[in-house]
């Protein structure tokens, strides 16, 4: 009997299994790489990481040594400041929530918006452009259109209702709109506002562009990054003592506590 | 002379605590470089090759890799932060009193608390950057339906981690941005006061809130984003590293 050439199998190995001849290769490591594409990560890689950390850990030494984090008194519960805002990336919730209702501002759409962005990749299955910024010259299209459609629209509106309220329309629903001042403007219009934008801009970009589930579903990523900017930064510098509208430069000062009689 | 640094140098390579440290030469041949990325268990999150599509900066910003890195040094500015904290209302030692010890008391307090205050609000930023990069390229695609699902987790707990970490300080400013949180989560249609009672620990923000919001911010949370790191770290490397054309 000739043996094999080779590292020779010690006693008992020969009856082991080898796993990954059970596991079809679609599950494992799929690596589509050419060698003359590749290269190797120590260094190119590292160095990037490298210097990526040295420029960041500098930048934030100095932005930590020049910027004092914010520090006022201790805190009060019977001091209320005018207006109350919460921390900057969830001003967003806080501006939705002067439109409609509280819960459904602050719970009920960033529940739905959550549970739509982790289904994104089950409703748009293709496997089209992975790897390409915009997926295509179109998809660069229909995600400049969106970003003007959703930034013009949330301004107007959050102008439209600023006018309204202006000229007495809380007291005009509590009298003539069936439900009093609750359920049309604060949850039927606002839920109809936010879908049937949706739906709408869905709508033209399919019209205007042709546009297939990816590029649909990037009007509506866009529309939702442009949106949560747009009332982010109202929310942040436009809005003042009673969370009333304010140009950016006249924003007068907080109160730090209302007066104790009204 | 100079013969006996280099001597030095060559004794240690060959010293037998030094072959039990590293078990490969210096990382400048193809074998060396492998071996220095795969034997070692911090760089082995990463394969020994990438396309080199996945170097190019403006494809993905680094801002995955900063998000982790902003992480990190969230971990350690907020370890040390943790020596010189109680989570208390009042008392001799507070939470407020705390805070401007680190500002006037403790050396370099005030540098190493703007670190963790800015890192987190950069945090916040890069993560939400990385979340937009990857949907703008297509990297949520299969086979990476599920580590977009992670990713958006792990989107909800900074913004969470940060919120939490908001309240500690006890001062005005922390105070009544929390309550403008507790307001909302109180409007919660149906569980309303039920949640609220259970993640503020009362009915009103004091000395339980502060408690409960400082155990999520420094044990609960942090672990759970460890978790979910390790597992969307896991799934990107199983799925072929970083996406690029086909």
């Amino acid at each position: 009997m000739t043996t094999p050439r080779g590292p020779q199998p010690f006693a008992g190995q020969e009856k082991r299994l080898r796993l990954l001849a059970f596991v079809r290769q679609d599950s494992i490591v799929r690596v589509d790489k050419r060698v003359e594409d590749t290269a190797m990560v120590w260094p190119h890689l590292l160095v990037i990481e490298f210097i990526a950390a040295m420029l960041w850990s500098i930048g934030l030494f100095v932005i930590a040594a020049a910027f004092n984090a914010p520090l006022q008194d201790h805190a009060s519960p019977d001091c209320t400041p005018n207006p109350s805002k919460a921390p900057w990336y969830l001003l967003n919730l806080q501006e939705l929530l002067l439109h409609m209702d509280k819960g459904l501002a602050g719970v009920v759409v960033p529940t739905i918006w959550l549970t739509f962005m982790a289904a994104i990749p089950y409703i748009d299955r293709s496997r089209e452009g992975v790897g390409i910024w915009f997926t295509s010259p179109n998809g660069l299209r229909v995600t400049i259109f969106a970003a003007v459609f959703a930034t013009v629209g949330t301004f107007s509106l959050i102008l439209l209702d600023a006018f309204l309220k202006a000229h007495g329309y809380i007291e005009f629903a509590t009298e003539h709109f069936p439900g009093g001042k609750q359920l049309l403007p604060n949850y039927l219009i606002p839920i109809g506002v936010m879908l049937g934008l949706s739906f709408l801009l869905v709508l033209i970009v399919q019209r205007l562009y042709a546009a297939n589930t990816r590029e649909w579903m990037m009007a509506i990523f866009t529309g939702f990054v442009a949106v949560y900017v747009v009332l982010t930064v109202v929310g942040t510098s436009l809005r003042g003592p009673g969370m009333d509208l304010f140009a950016p430069w006249a924003v007068p000062a907080t109160h730090q506590c209302l007066e104790p009689s009204k | 002379m100079l013969e006996i640094p280099s001597l030095i140098w060559q004794k240690t390579k060959t010293s037998y605590i030094w072959r039990s440290l590293f078990r490969h030469g210096y990382p400048d041949s193809r074998k060396n470089q492998s071996l220095a990325v795969f034997t070692n268990v911090f760089l082995h999150l990463h394969p020994v090759k990438v396309r080199r599509h996945a170097l190019a900066i403006p494809y993905t910003w680094c801002m995955g890799g900063l998000s982790f890195f902003l992480f990190l040094i969230l971990t350690l500015t907020g370890t040390l932060l943790m020596f010189y904290y109680h989570p208390s209302v009042d008392g001799v030692y507070n939470a407020y009193t705390d805070i401007k010890d680190l500002e006037t008391v403790v050396v370099f307090g005030q540098l190493l608390r703007n670190m963790h205050r800015w890192a987190a609000h950069g945090m916040v930023i890069t993560v939400f950057l990385h979340m937009v990069r990857v949907f703008y390229t297509g990297s949520y695609k299969p086979p990476r339906e599920f580590n977009w699902v992670i990713g958006t987790l792990l989107f909800f707990f900074t913004i969470l981690l940060s919120y939490t970490g908001y309240l500690l300080p006890w001062d005005q400013l922390s105070f009544w941005a929390v309550t403008v949180g507790y307001e909302i989560a109180r409007a919660t249609p149906a569980i309303g006061d039920e949640f609220a009672f259970i993640f503020f620990g009362g009915f009103q923000l004091g000395p339980n809130a502060l408690l409960r919001f400082y155990v999520l911010h420094v044990v609960g949370l942090p672990l759970t984003v460890g978790f979910l790191i390790a597992i969307h770290f896991w799934r990107i490397r199983k799925d072929g590293g970083i996406t690029g054309p086909l």
